[in-house]
């Protein structure tokens, strides 16, 4: 399916990077290297110069800490899109934000997409997209509270809750009056999920692939990487880009990353073994 | 009324021509561009002269171009030694070059006088070279191509007398 992203359009079968953008001091994996604007600033600025496609800013940590309001979280990424848009008219500025109130803002200052970590926490969020030609990411989290982390959670089938309650909440959005092409969806690896549960979605990702709806996954650098390897934050590179190519393999579109060269390389070679991209350039043995 | 005058094409039997192996830069656009534009000048009924995988490469180019004319036309396919660097297929051989370029003149002149045991040797594809039709020798000809970019040689050439 065609991928329209706000102001942007991507081809059928066009794979994309969102690179990690975090305006927050406390953040599991780059523990607040970008807090600072101008940080965040050149972090953009490299990872467009990698390939990325899109950039998601994100003013609050996803994991339990220091409550951050809306006017703090507007404070720290509304300002930010609208010199991220005016710098790189070509990127897609995605926001990380559960919040409706948020989400009218960094729209109005030229957010192309809505990522919805919390699985619509906020109902209104999918309305805001709505009125602005935005695009949103449907998540699943099982229903916990933004900022929470699982306890005890189980599921009959993590898969069949992922693939329900991410195209219910794709079809409420649609009939909020988002754009069909505009919708994508996400399992959320690790949001309200033990490690068992992100090692099914991971291993079963084509189930989500083939309701029709874009998928997107977020893998980097996780905990379920980090507990199956027993490797701690700063050395899941190599797990994450293994759980990378499982998901390439069986079709996801977008992939949420920090490393935007390692796992562009990865879907690429990926895609290209599955048929669905050609190599870059081939002459050996064909002279 | 004018005698109608034959009309003679030489490629090489490049496999990177090919639509099955295309990646997503052309490693050989200047080769698929001179190739493309002597093929679209013969008639519209083309005899091939081609080992097997050669009339593969000669099929695909004679479909990719649109053709009027009623000129006698052949397709030749065929090329020099695949040993003329380090890096090419056969790596290299010293003789590659002199028997590229003794070659290269002798089609100009549309008489090809080919030693088949060095051409073995030098993986030289002549097979389909040895059968150039009588019309080419001392016709008027054009090389649009003479490089050898992956360490084998390469020609495109066209014949008209």
């Amino acid at each position: 399916m065609t991928l329209r992203l706000g102001r942007h359009a991507f081809a059928d079968g066009a794979t994309l990077m969102m690179a990690i953008v975090n305006r927050t001091p406390d953040s599991f994996f780059d523990k607040g290297a970008t807090w600072e604007e101008d940080k965040a600033f050149e972090r953009v600025a490299q990872v467009v110069a990698e390939g990325a496609e899109i950039v998601d800013i994100g003013g609050i940590k996803a994991a339990p800490g220091v409550e951050i309001g809306e006017a703090e979280e507007k404070e720290r990424v509304v300002d930010f899109v609208a010199r991220v848009r005016e710098s790189f008219p070509r990127v897609v500025i995605s926001v990380d934000t559960w919040r409706a109130s948020v989400g009218d803002a960094v729209c109005a200052a030229g957010a192309d997409l809505l990522n919805d970590a919390w699985g619509g926490a906020d109902p209104e969020l999918v309305d805001v997209a709505a009125a602005h030609g935005a695009a949103i990411v449907c998540t699943h989290t099982g229903g916990v509270t933004p900022r929470t982390r699982p306890y005890r959670v189980e599921y009959d089938d993590v898969v069949r809750a992922a693939i329900d309650d991410t195209v219910a909440y794709a079809e409420r959005a649609v009939a909020a009056g988002v754009a069909r092409e505009s919708v994508v969806i996400d399992p959320a690896h690790d949001f309200g999920k033990n490690t068992f549960h992100s090692l099914e979605l991971t291993r079963r990702l084509g189930e989500m692939v083939a309701t029709g709806w874009p998928v997107l996954v977020s893998l980097s650098n996780k905990d379920f990487v980090g507990e199956t390897l027993d490797l701690p934050v700063g050395e899941r590179l190599t797990g994450t880009l293994a759980a990378t190519a499982v998901c390439a393999l069986a079709g996801a579109r977008v992939y949420r990353v920090h490393q935007v060269v390692e796992t562009r390389q990865t879907v690429d070679m990926v895609e290209t073994i599955a048929g669905r991209r050609l190599p870059q350039r081939a002459i050996r043995g064909l002279q | 009324m004018s005698e109608r005058t034959t009309r003679v094409v030489l490629v090489p039997g490049v496999l990177a021509l090919l639509p099955e192996y295309a990646g997503i830069e052309d490693p050989v656009a200047e080769l698929r561009a001179a190739a493309l534009g002597a093929v679209g000048w013969l008639g519209r009924e083309v005899t091939v002269l081609a080992d097997a995988q050669g009339a593969r490469v000669a099929a695909h180019l004679l479909d990719s171009t649109e053709r009027d004319g009623d000129e006698p036309s052949y397709l030749v396919v065929g090329n020099g030694s695949a040993k003329r660097t380090e890096k090419a297929p056969g790596h290299y051989d010293e003789r590659a070059e002199p028997f590229d370029a003794a070659l290269g003149e002798a089609l100009k002149a549309g008489r090809p006088d080919v030693d088949r045991e060095l051409a073995r040797e030098l993986w030289a594809s002549v097979e389909a070279l040895t059968e150039l039709p009588p019309a080419a020798s001392g016709a008027t000809v054009r090389v649009d191509y003479d490089d050898a970019p992956y360490g084998v040689q390469y020609w495109v050439m066209r014949w008209e007398g």
